[in-house]
């Protein structure tokens, strides 16, 4: 991982987070101008392409890409679980910003999200910002969504490469 | 005992740590320096030693603390899984970004 987060060389996703501060910084680079990278957060059928890890689906409810307006939406697990998401948008400046609350729910507010994309020649760095409310909250979330989904789909590869490897 | 998640989630204990980076010290020198009393230092230096997060050894009179950064691996393990989540994400958004250069 590069010392400076804002800097990577290569296509390489980093990822961050500081002992210090609630925050988990995620940073990537993509080969498309800063336009094209943003246009991709503002359509909820293209945010179905894309969104979430391997194996995920999504179901949108409700999308209203303005400040004030929310996505109301469903993401189904790779082993059948849905997860309900509620993003409320607060800030959008185009090609440049998208700031929003996401939780599970109208009540629920987990983290506070900045998404910022910067010009790097003809490439776009984007950069996500996560704040959360306390060092824990955060901790307990990568726990969640990293250990936890990430986990079980790479014991699900495991599983898979050994019941193949059985087989050969 | 306590996962790493759950000892690193206290301010004291990471101030702590932080402390114990730049070389060992005494019971004392902790308290010190995070302005607390030594019977709440003993308790979290104690927790800290069963999460294997601190050693200590003796020195003449002084029982001195350092770290051990073995279990610090598994925060890199578990960012390691969050990261790969968004790649995923992103290789897909990568497909979908050629496909509107193409597009243009």
């Amino acid at each position: 991982m590069p010392d400076d987060h804002t800097e990577p060389e290569t296509t390489t996703t980093t990822a961050e987070a500081p002992s210090e501060s609630p925050e988990i910084i995620i940073t990537r680079l993509f080969d498309a101008p800063p336009k094209l990278v943003f246009e991709a957060f503002t359509d909820a059928d293209v945010l179905g392409e894309w969104w979430g890890p391997n194996g995920f689906t999504t179901t949108t409810k409700s999308f209203d890409f303005r400040p004030g307006g929310t996505w109301d939406f469903i993401m189904h697990g790779a082993d059948g679980t849905d997860y309900p998401n509620y993003i409320r948008f607060r800030e959008i400046v185009e090609s440049e910003r998208i700031v929003f609350d996401h939780g599970s729910s109208p009540d629920e507010d987990l983290f506070k999200s900045t998404i910022t994309f910067e010009a790097r020649g003809e490439r776009t760095l984007l950069t996500i910002r996560q704040v959360y409310p306390t060092i824990e909250a955060r901790d307990q979330a990568v726990e969640e969504y990293g250990a936890v989904e990430g986990g079980k789909q790479t014991l699900a590869r495991l599983a898979q490469y050994l019941e193949n490897g059985e087989r050969a | 005992m306590a996962d790493v998640f759950t000892v690193l989630a206290d301010p004291t204990r990471r101030q702590m740590l932080d402390f114990l980076r730049d070389g060992e010290r005494a019971v004392n020198e902790l308290v010190d320096e995070v302005d607390i009393e030594q019977s709440g230092v003993s308790r979290h230096l104690r927790i800290m030693r069963e999460a294997g997060l601190v050693s200590v050894h003796r020195d003449a009179q002084r029982r001195l603390y350092s770290v051990e950064p073995e279990p610090l691996r598994e925060l890199d393990v578990w960012l390691e899984d969050y990261r790969q989540l968004w790649e995923e994400s992103f290789e897909k958004l990568d497909a979908h970004l050629e496909r509107r250069k193409q597009e243009e």
